[in-house]
């Protein structure tokens, strides 16, 4: 059996209650959705994961085609996301000072630094396009907001990411 | 350029999926005794699952492949239940018919930080009394306190 037919099994087998394909639905799905959840979380990625991860498994009987799993864990994994960051941000309003000099060889931390200054929605549109590779239409589908709008959040989280990058 | 991933360790996926299990149950301590040690005892089901949970008086592995096992356990009650397990080192999955049991652990410092879940995969509307209560009991305090014990016996040992 093909990977893709043992993991749509796998689904199958989950969404009638077998905790031990959920098991190994939630280990297959485990790097992807740190991937996801990691630039549009930020300092609470990790608990933007573990809610992810339990959305999905409880969303998992919704699920209408098995083979789709990945393109749906997706879309759940980057709205939980964005509202685990936003109840976060509300508490915790982001700090604009202290931009990393170019070419700073700390690039990693330079990255992260001008994530935080960008809100939930743009670094999700950014992950989204720049990560994942999606078309804004797909984008917006998923962000669930006119593609009007991604284009618009795009342009604003690419324009400031840059500006940030060069300051 | 590197971006940044969320790190989703065994304890966290253990509790996503207790979240998703009717009835399910994680129980979760901090062990002063490193990892390796911790693991020794969980990963050794044969011999030391029947020694902390009190339901349970032998688990046989009847074949493994891999991280994939295949085992049958036996009851004082006269109960019968073969599981399928998964088991690596920080992450052990159980299911039987009914029940669904879990172990997780990653090391923090020189302590260990460990969880068992106990559930039931049975859907809402069938899951009995007694199979909860039975789940319950295996991410009970009793089981994790014997499993504590067995970690410090094994150590001194």
């Amino acid at each position: 059996m093909t990977d893709t037919g043992r993991l749509a099994r796998l689904v199958q087998a989950a969404q009638r209650g077998d905790g031990l394909a959920m098991a190994e639905v939630l280990d297959a799905l485990t790097p992807a959705v740190g991937r996801w959840c990691g630039p549009i979380a930020l300092q609470d990625a990790d608990d933007a994961a573990q809610e992810a991860m339990i959305a999905i498994l409880r969303g998992l009987r919704g699920l209408r085609d098995p083979a789709a799993l990945f393109g749906w864990a997706r879309a759940v994994a980057v709205r939980e996301a964005v509202r685990v960051a936003r109840r976060t941000e509300r508490e915790q309003p982001a700090e604009l000072t202290s931009l990393p000099a170019p070419g700073d060889p700390m690039l990693a931390a330079d990255i992260q630094d001008v994530l935080s200054r960008l809100t939930p929605e743009h670094r999700a549109v950014l992950m989204l396009r720049d990560l994942e590779g999606l078309d804004e239409r797909t984008a917006a589908a998923l962000l669930r907001v006119p593609a009007g709008t991604v284009k618009s959040r795009l342009a604003r989280a690419r324009a400031s990411f840059r500006k940030e990058w060069q300051a | 350029m590197t971006w940044p991933v969320a790190d989703l360790d065994a304890i966290r996926r253990l509790r996503a999926l207790a979240a998703a299990v009717p009835g399910a149950i994680v129980a979760e301590t901090v062990i002063d005794a490193p990892f390796d040690q911790v693991w020794a005892v969980a990963a050794d089901l044969e011999d030391e699952l029947p020694a902390y949970l009190p339901d349970v008086r032998s688990f046989t592995i009847t074949s493994r492949d891999g991280e994939r096992l295949e085992a049958r356990a036996r009851g004082y009650a006269g109960l019968r239940a073969c599981f399928d397990v998964v088991l690596r080192p920080g992450w052990c999955v159980m299911r039987s018919r009914f029940l669904l049991g879990g172990m997780a652990a990653f090391p923090d410092g020189d302590q260990t930080r460990f969880a068992f879940l106990g559930g039931t995969h049975l859907p809402a509307q069938r899951a009995t009394a007694p199979a909860l209560a039975l789940a319950g009991r295996w991410a009970g305090p009793k089981v994790i306190t014997r499993f504590v014990d067995r970690v410090h016996q094994r150590g001194a040992g």
